[in-house]
C-alpha cells in the first residue's frame, strides 16, 4: 500500500503537464489590500428565510428556469428571480427582459448526492448573483461551506473537489471550479457589458411547477405585475427543450443546445464576434453557424479538421471537437465545465449526421 | 510482488516524462493576482515580482482603464501556464483602455499566451511570449493576440514557438508592431482584417513564414493600408506544425512575406533573405481556400466559399513592392511543399523571389507593382488554370505604385 501511494505521488510530480512540473509550489502573496466593498455572507442578502440551504423564497422571490439550460457539469440549478417591489421588467421579444434597477437574479448550484434521488441530500456548491446597478450589472459569486449553513463572497474563484453519484449509479467526482469575477464575463458579454442570459421570452414559455401547481410562467409572470409591454400570447416565442422530441424536432433541439450553450459568446454583440461564427437559434445563415466555413483563429481547436460544420460528418467537424474536448486550449465553452456533455454531444452529432451533404 | 510492480511503474513513468524538467523554485501568486486584477482602480501599476511563478488557470483583467503590468525584466519573471487546466489564454485582457505589459516571459500556455480583445490602447514592450522546448503542434496558439482592439504598439519584444502566429493582430485599428524577434512560429508575424499598420525593424527568421498580412472572409472588418518595412526576413524554413485547418497550415514553409486578398500594401527596404520557397508571395483567398478543401486544385468549387461574404474581395489589389533586397543562396527549392516541387519542375536553380499565384477576375488588371527590388526572380503560377500559362516575365508589373504617406497616430 505504501509503495501504492508513493507511485502515485511520483506520478503526479513527474509527469503532470507539459513535462514540467514543479516539485513544490509554495503560495505567496503580493501584499497590500484587495478586499472589495460587498456583502460578504450571502445571508445578508435576506433572500432566503429559515434554512438557508432549502432555498426557500422571501417574499418578492420567484422560482423559475429554462426550456434549455447550459450544461455546467450535471450541476442541478436553482433559479430566482427578485425584482424591486413594485417595479416590472419590459417585455422583450428576443433578448433578455429588461429589468428594472436593483432586480436581482440568484442561480444556486448543487449536486444531488445520488442523481437517482434529486430531492434527497444535495451538495450546494455556491450561488451567483447577477444584480442590476443600471448602468451594467455586477456579478458576485457566494461558495458555501462544508456544513450548508452559510456561503461566502469570492471573487477570485475556488476550486472544490465534489463527488456524485450518477443517474447509472456510478460514482462520480471532479474539481469543480467556481469562477473568478471575471470569468462571469466570459460568458454573461453583451457589447462589452455583464448581461443576463437566461430569462428570454424563449426560455420562460413553458409551465413551470409553482407552490399552487403548473402554470405558464411568462403568465404567472404577467399576473404578478412582472412583467409588462408583453405581445399576446399566441406571439410568444419557444425555444425547444433540448432534451425533449415533444417540445421540437431534432434541428430545433440541436440550435436550442447551442444556443445556450455557444450563444453567449458566439453572436454578434458577444466576446467570440471576432471568429464570424454565429450560434443563435435564430441565425439562419448556414456560413455564419459553421457550415463548410473555415476557421479564423482556432488554433490547435481545429484538430486538423477544415470546417466547422460538415454536414453528414460529424468526424470532420471543428464543432464536434471542441465541445467534446477538454483541454483548455481546444475545449468549448472555454470555461465552466471539466466533463463532457454526453447527452448534448450525442444531440449535436446527430444534427450534423442528418444534416443534407 | 507489488514492490516491484511499483517500482517498474515508477521507472516506466520516468522514462516517459522527457528531460525538460526544469528545476526551478516555482511559486504561486495566482489567485492573489487575479485578486488584485479585480480590484485594482484605475491608473494602477501593477509589479510582478522576480521570480518563476506558476498558474493553472487564465488570470483576466477586464474593463480597466490605464494599468501597467509590469515584471522585474524578462529574465527576472516568468509566468508559466505549463499546469494551466483552465481557461483559453494564459493573460487576458478585455474590454479596457490604455494597458502596458512589460518586462516579464510569459511562457506555455495551452492555448494563446496573451490575448487582448475589445481594447483601445495598448503597450507591449520588452515582453518574451514562448513555449519551452522543441516547436511542436500541441504548443498553444498565439503567443500575442490582441483582436478587435485599436491603437495597438508592440515594441521590443520577443515570440517564439507559436503553433498559429507569434505576434497575431487581428481585426484592429492602428497598429504598430516593430524591433521585435519572431522566431520557431508557424508564422512570425501576422496581420488579418486590420487597418492602418506599420510592420518595421522586426527580425522575423526560422519561422513557417516570417511576415504575413491577410485578409478572411465573414469578419467584423476588412483590412486594408499596412506598410511592412525596414524588417529582416531571414531563413523562415521551419516545418509547418500549425494543426491543419488553420489558415497558416496552408503556408508552405520556405516563405519570407505573403500577402493575401489584402489591399493598399506597402513592401519596402526588408531584407529577404534564404527563404527557400519564396521571398514574397502574392496570394487570393481562392489558392487558400483550393489548398484548405483538401481537394486538390478545384479552384472554381473553392471559389465559391469566399463569395459567402459579399463584401469581401478574395483578390489582393494596390500593393506596391519596392526597394528591397532579395536574396537566396539556395540553388534548390524545398522539397517538402507541393509549390517546392512544382517551382523545381518549372524553375530549376532560381527560386522565386516574388511569386503571384497568377488568379485574379480579370488577369489585364494589375493588383500590384514591383520597382527597384534588384535583379529577381519572379513567377506568376496562373494556378487558376493548371499552371498553363506560368510564366517568369515580370515587366508587366514594372510600374510605380502608390506610396502610402499616413502616418500612424496612437
Amino acid at each position: 500500500m505504501k509503495y501504492g501511494i508513493l507511485g502515485w505521488l511520483i506520478f503526479v510530480f513527474a509527469c503532470s503537464p507539459k513535462e514540467q512540473a514543479p516539485k513544490q509550489i509554495e503560495v505567496v502573496t503580493l501584499g497590500g489590500d484587495t478586499e472589495i466593498q460587498e456583502k460578504q455572507r450571502l445571508s445578508e442578502w435576506n433572500l432566503f428565510v429559515g434554512e438557508l440551504k432549502t432555498f426557500t423564497a422571501a417574499a418578492g422571490m420567484l422560482p423559475y428556469d429554462l426550456n434549455t439550460p447550459l450544461f455546467s457539469d450535471y450541476t442541478f440549478k436553482a433559479r430566482f428571480v427578485k425584482l424591486p417591489e413594485g417595479k416590472a421588467a419590459n417585455y422583450h421579444a428576443t433578448e433578455v427582459m429588461e429589468f428594472p434597477e436593483s432586480t436581482i437574479l440568484v442561480k444556486n448550484f448543487y449536486y444531488p448526492v445520488d442523481f437517482q434521488k434529486p430531492e434527497g441530500d444535495r451538495r450546494i456548491l455556491e450561488t451567483r448573483l447577477l444584480i442590476n446597478e443600471g448602468e451594467e450589472w455586477k456579478a458576485l459569486t457566494y461558495v458555501w461551506n462544508e456544513e450548508q449553513t452559510e456561503a461566502f463572497l469570492e471573487i477570485a474563484g475556488k476550486s472544490i473537489p465534489v463527488s456524485w453519484t450518477d443517474g447509472s449509479g456510478e460514482l462520480q467526482r471532479i474539481n469543480y471550479s467556481v469562477p473568478n469575477q471575471n470569468q462571469c464575463k466570459s460568458c454573461h458579454e453583451f457589447n462589452g457589458k455583464i448581461v443576463p442570459i437566461g430569462p428570454t421570452a424563449r426560455q420562460l414559455n413553458h409551465d413551470f411547477d409553482y407552490a399552487d401547481g403548473g402554470h405558464n410562467q411568462l403568465k404567472k409572470w404577467v399576473e404578478l405585475g412582472l412583467l409588462e409591454n408583453i405581445d399576446p400570447p399566441q406571439q410568444w416565442p419557444t425555444l425547444a427543450k433540448w432534451d425533449d422530441p415533444q417540445t421540437g424536432t431534432l434541428d430545433q433541439r440541436a440550435r436550442a443546445w447551442l444556443e445556450i450553450n455557444c450563444a453567449h459568446c458566439h453572436r454578434k454583440e458577444g466576446p467570440a464576434k471576432n471568429t464570424g461564427l454565429h450560434l443563435l437559434a435564430s441565425t439562419s445563415t448556414d456560413y455564419e453557424i459553421g457550415i463548410n466555413k473555415p476557421p479564423v483563429a482556432a488554433g490547435r481547436g481545429s484538430a486538423g479538421l477544415k470546417f466547422g460544420i460538415v454536414p453528414g460528418k460529424p468526424e470532420n467537424s471543428i464543432l464536434m471537437h471542441r465541445i467534446k474536448s477538454l483541454d483548455p486550449g481546444e475545449m468549448m465553452p472555454e470555461v465552466g465545465r471539466k466533463l463532457q456533455h454526453i447527452e448534448g454531444i450525442a444531440l449535436v452529432e446527430e444534427w450534423i449526421r442528418e444534416m443534407d451533404n | 510482488m507489488k514492490q516491484i510492480l511499483t517500482l517498474t511503474l515508477i521507472a516506466l513513468l520516468l522514462a516517459s516524462c522527457g528531460s525538460e524538467e526544469r528545476d526551478l523554485p516555482w511559486k504561486s501568486i495566482e489567485a492573489d493576482l487575479q485578486k488584485r486584477f479585480i480590484t485594482t482602480p484605475d491608473s494602477a501599476v501593477i509589479e510582478l515580482p522576480a521570480g518563476y511563478f506558476m498558474f493553472t488557470k487564465s488570470i483576466l483583467l477586464d474593463g480597466k482603464k490605464h494599468i501597467t503590468i509590469k515584471g522585474a525584466g524578462a529574465e527576472e519573471t516568468v509566468l508559466s501556464f505549463a499546469n494551466q487546466t483552465e481557461g483559453a489564454e494564459g493573460l487576458k485582457i478585455s474590454n479596457c483602455e490604455n494597458i502596458t505589459l512589460q518586462d516579464f516571459t510569459i511562457e506555455d500556455a495551452p492555448g494563446d499566451n496573451i490575448k487582448i480583445t475589445d481594447t483601445r490602447n495598448l503597450t507591449i514592450q520588452y515582453v518574451k511570449s514562448h513555449w519551452t522546448g522543441e516547436p511542436k503542434e500541441t504548443n498553444g496558439a498565439y503567443a500575442y493576440y490582441p483582436v478587435l482592439c485599436k491603437n495597438v504598439l508592440i515594441q521590443n519584444s520577443i515570440a517564439a514557438g507559436a503553433s498559429d502566429a507569434g505576434i497575431y493582430v487581428g481585426q484592429s485599428d492602428s497598429v504598430i508592431i516593430r524591433n521585435n524577434k519572431v522566431y520557431h512560429n508557424v508564422a512570425g508575424i501576422e496581420s488579418e482584417n486590420s487597418k492602418w499598420v506599420e510592420i518595421y525593424g522586426n527580425e522575423a527568421f526560422q519561422n513557417t513564414g516570417g511576415i504575413l498580412v491577410f485578409d478572411l472572409p465573414g469578419l467584423t472588418q476588412f483590412g486594408h493600408t499596412t506598410r511592412v518595412y525596414k524588417n529582416v526576413v531571414e531563413k523562415n524554413n521551419f516545418k509547418n506544425f500549425a494543426p491543419e485547418g488553420n489558415i497558416v497550415a496552408t503556408v508552405p514553409p520556405g516563405t519570407g512575406i505573403m500577402l493575401l486578398a489584402t489591399r493598399n500594401i506597402e513592401i519596402f527596404e526588408n531584407v529577404v533573405t534564404d527563404n527557400k520557397t519564396a521571398g514574397l508571395a502574392i496570394a487570393s483567398y481562392d489558392l487558400v481556400s483550393a489548398l484548405g478543401s483538401g481537394e486538390g486544385t478545384q479552384l472554381d468549387n473553392n471559389i465559391e466559399t469566399a463569395k459567402n461574404d459579399e463584401r469581401y474581395d478574395p483578390y489582393p489589389t494596390q500593393m506596391y513592392v519596392h526597394h528591397n533586397q532579395f536574396d537566396n543562396s539556395h540553388w534548390f527549392p524545398t522539397l517538402k511543399n507541393d509549390f517546392g516541387l512544382l517551382f523545381l519542375t518549372k524553375f530549376p536553380f532560381n527560386t522565386p523571389d516574388i511569386v503571384w499565384d497568377g488568379i485574379s477576375p480579370d488577369r489585364t488588371q494589375l493588383g500590384f507593382c514591383l520597382s527597384e527590388n534588384g535583379e529577381i526572380n519572379f513567377a506568376d503560377l496562373d494556378a487558376a488554370n493548371e499552371f498553363e500559362a506560368l510564366t517568369t516575365e515580370w515587366t508587366a508589373f514594372d510600374c510605380e505604385g502608390t506610396r502610402i504617406d499616413q502616418k500612424i497616430t496612437l
